[in-house]
């Protein structure tokens, strides 16, 4: 019978790759203009220029990034290419200190310490605003970031990464930056509280 | 022994010893979660879960290598072309494989500067190995697929069995590339690093480990070429169709269009049905030779890879999968659970019965049996279940508290890991890992120890009356 | 989704390709022993599925897309051990190691 026939499941096992990895690169190819910063999903780096919100949009049913007023990190506005400089030297940080394998991004890498998707968001800055005697709450991640362990936030602390004060800022300008991206609504309800009914 | 053998021996024992390096930094990982003023400021937590996961891609790459290595031969019934740079290159690679754990080590981190990815940390996960590593990573591989292919060639003829493989090599070896590049914006850098990681680990990796599991059942089992063939196409359409799209279950969040949570959930959802295929086939294997072998622990490892794979892959996998529910589970201890399982089915019980597969012959045993094996198989097994039982509570606990209810801040991550359930998770957990680490000096004393006892019964025929 | 039902529909979902195994194993050892009982828990462990399925689809709030699949899943589970039993069977027919 044909089914019994090795020959018969070869072709459709050729068939079927090549059908698929068709099909992934055309997606691929879609998906990477939208994830492109100034794509659909992923904002150009001059976001980091303004205010970012986090908040539920009813037409999409999800939580969905806001792109506000003018808000530039240390009141100074950067154009693009400072601004790709600026994420390019955060990116270096976080590959040359292994922060994704404490962390997670965007919910991949390490689960030791907490995911930074929308670390720019999270309401717990404030309090460290006061804590670092910082003025702004980019200076108080910059501080934190160069004395993670002076500065702990609990029992797990972070351990100092000889970061220095040039690469704190462009962590903090690549974290805002990474705050602004369409993640489908990941993490959901970020810094609400949802009961449980 | 051929060349050839003998240098899938060589694999087979890194392998090995690599195994034991994951196993005692994975047990160092687990203790931080305990203790976490652990080594702190001496050895942060992240390079000891970089040794942990480094080395467990290493081992079983070793593993497979090995596993090839052995086979090469026999299927080709020559030694394989290139054979001498294969055995430099064996050296090379584990030297290299120790140079970097020791920088991982030593080293640990370094400013952000070209200079450091080339020559310390890349710190991209799986792969945070200095690309001078990686350089060299993909030299072995290249001189692998030259070994398979180009003996392929020399042959001029070829089975189906390393046809798939061969094929294979090709989007294995290429995949690897991407290792290399420092992309800049995270989300186009995830998209293609999971190329190579779902590439490798839910398609190549699979027909890899596929075509390794046909030659075993074939030398264990006697059973037919034509029938593991053809049993091997059939795995390769239904895991590649369904894996090959199931990529995008890793798109749900990172930026990707929203098309993504439904082709890659529905494709996702899938790919358990041919592991439940390799389970009914693992039944009718084991009935069919009634549970009989001259290699005990190679033929329950098998099994052991067919229903460790189903339930670490294929249960816990979709657990966690539609969108909906990774929603909430995505970047918890839940991943962590489901990880250890199907890497363990999947990958590690194959590698282990390959090295049992291969001792029988170097050791001249006509049967392998004894205590010892089942010893390893029982604490390992047991550790491993164990830890990702312990780790699917840590993970719901988490995936509740964490993100469900509180909101996925900091404040929301402390609560989590504080939950009690989170807390009592991680204690078993290291618990287990102990045992785990127990059984793994069982398995390594057992692989040492075999057959070394063993005495040779000459049966004589009565004599004439 | 609130957060008790993403627990309970993730639980259900990795009980019921659970359950697919269970019923694959009791298929397999019921065929061999060519056991009436062995082959009554296989239907039985079937059984759990498809109940298992039947409360997925009536009590979570999953869309109606992602209903179906489940709900076409676990029919493709109720093929999967005696198709491939058939094939085994028969693809091992001409080795002279058939059951």
């Amino acid at each position: 019978m044909q089914y019994e026939d090795p020959n018969f499941w070869r072709a459709g096992a050729v068939s079927t790759t090549v059908v698929m990895a068709v099909v992934l690169i055309m997606l691929t190819i879609d998906s990477l203009g939208a994830i492109s910063p100034g794509g659909s999903h992923v904002p150009p780096y001059t976001v980091i220029n303004r205010h970012i919100e986090y908040a539920y949009d009813n037409k999409f049913g999800r939580d969905m990034p806001v792109i506000g007023k003018d808000e530039p990190l240390f009141g100074t506005p950067v154009n693009e290419t400072d601004a790709a400089a600026l994420i390019a030297r955060g990116k270096l940080v976080i590959q040359s200190r292994a922060c994704i394998d404490c962390h997670t991004f965007m919910g991949n890498g390490a689960y030791y310490a907490p995911d930074l998707t929308k670390a720019w968001l999270d309401p717990a800055w404030e309090a460290w605003i006061a804590i670092t005697g910082a003025e702004s709450k980019e200076e108080a991640m910059t501080r934190f970031l160069m004395k993670p362990d002076y500065y702990a936030t609990w029992q797990r602390k972070m351990p100092n990464l000889g970061i220095s004060r040039d690469e704190a800022v462009a962590t903090v300008a690549y974290l805002k930056w990474l705050s602004s991206i369409d993640t489908n609504g990941f993490p959901i309800h970020f810094g609400r509280i949802q009961v449980n009914k | 022994m051929s060349r050839s053998k003998n240098l899938a021996i060589k694999y087979l024992a890194a392998a090995i010893l690599f195994f034991g390096v994951m196993t005692l930094s994975g047990l160092l990982s687990a203790a931080y979660y305990i203790n976490p003023q652990l080594l702190f400021g001496v050895l942060p937590f992240n390079i000891a879960k970089i040794l942990h996961i480094d080395t467990m891609i290493i081992w079983l790459l070793m593993g497979f290598m090995g596993a090839v290595y052995w086979f090469l031969p026999e299927e080709f019934e020559r030694e394989p072309v290139g054979i001498w740079a294969a055995e430099i290159l064996f050296w090379i690679f584990a030297a290299a494989v120790l140079v970097v754990a020791a920088i991982f080590l030593f080293v640990q981190w370094g400013p952000a500067t070209q200079t450091t990815l080339w020559l310390f940390q890349q710190g991209r996960k799986y792969v945070e190995a200095p690309r001078w590593a990686a350089i060299g990573v993909a030299l072995v591989m290249l001189v692998f697929a030259w070994n398979v292919i180009g003996t392929a060639i020399k042959a001029g003829r070829i089975t189906g069995i390393m046809a798939v493989m061969s094929v294979n090599m090709v989007p294995l070896v290429l995949l690897y590339l991407i290792a290399f590049p420092l992309i800049d914006n995270m989300a186009v850098d995830l998209y293609w690093w999971w190329w190579l990681v779902h590439l490798w680990v839910e398609a190549t990796w699979e027909i890899l480990i596929g075509c390794i599991m046909a030659l075993a059942v074939m030398k264990l089992l006697d059973t037919s070429r034509r029938i593991v063939e053809g049993w091997l196409y059939i795995e390769v359409a239904l895991v590649l169709g369904t894996g090959i799209l199931g990529l995008g279950h890793h798109y749900f969040w990172i930026g990707t269009p929203d098309y993504w949570l439904g082709i890659g959930g529905f494709f996702s959802a899938l790919e358990p049905l041919p592991l439940l295929g390799m389970v009914v086939h693992a039944i009718y294997d084991a009935g069919v030779h009634h549970m009989k072998t001259t290699n005990r622990p190679a033929f329950y490892w098998t099994l052991a890879e067919a229903f460790g794979n189903f339930l670490g892959a294929g249960v816990f996998g979709f657990m966690i999968t539609l969108p909906q529910l990774n929603l909430f589970a995505h970047g918890t201890q839940w991943t962590v659970s489901h990880g250890h399982f199907a890497f363990w089915g999947a990958y590690a019980c194959g590698v282990i019965s390959i090295c049992y597969i291969a001792l029988q012959e170097r050791r001249r045993l006509v049967t392998v049996n004894g205590a010892g094996w089942v010893w390893a198989f029982v604490l390992l097994n047991g550790g491993l279940i164990g830890m990702v039982g312990a780790l699917l509570v840590a993970g719901m606990a988490q995936a509740f508290f964490e993100r469900a209810i509180g909101g996925s801040t900091l404040e929301a991550f402390i609560a989590g890991q504080e939950n009690p359930w989170f807390v009592l998770g991680m204690y078993n957990r290291f618990g287990f890992a102990v045992m785990f680490t127990v059984g793994y000096l069982a398995l390594v004393w057992n692989l040492l120890a075999l057959g070394r006892r063993e005495t040779t019964v000459l049966i004589q025929p009565a004599p004439a009356e | 989704m609130t957060p008790s039902m993403f627990i309970f529909t993730s639980l259900s979902l990795g009980f019921m390709v659970l359950a697919a195994g269970a019923y694959a194993l009791l298929y397999g050892a019921a065929r061999f022993k060519c056991s009436r009982v062995l082959l009554f828990l296989a239907s039985l462990a079937y059984a759990m599925l498809a109940l298992d399925a039947v409360i997925v689809l009536l009590t979570t709030p999953l869309d109606p897309a992602w209903k179906l699949l489940i709900a076409a899943s676990a029919l493709a589970y109720l093929g999967i051990p005696p198709v491939t039993w058939r094939y085994l069977q028969r693809t091992h027919r001409d080795e002279g190691a058939h059951i």
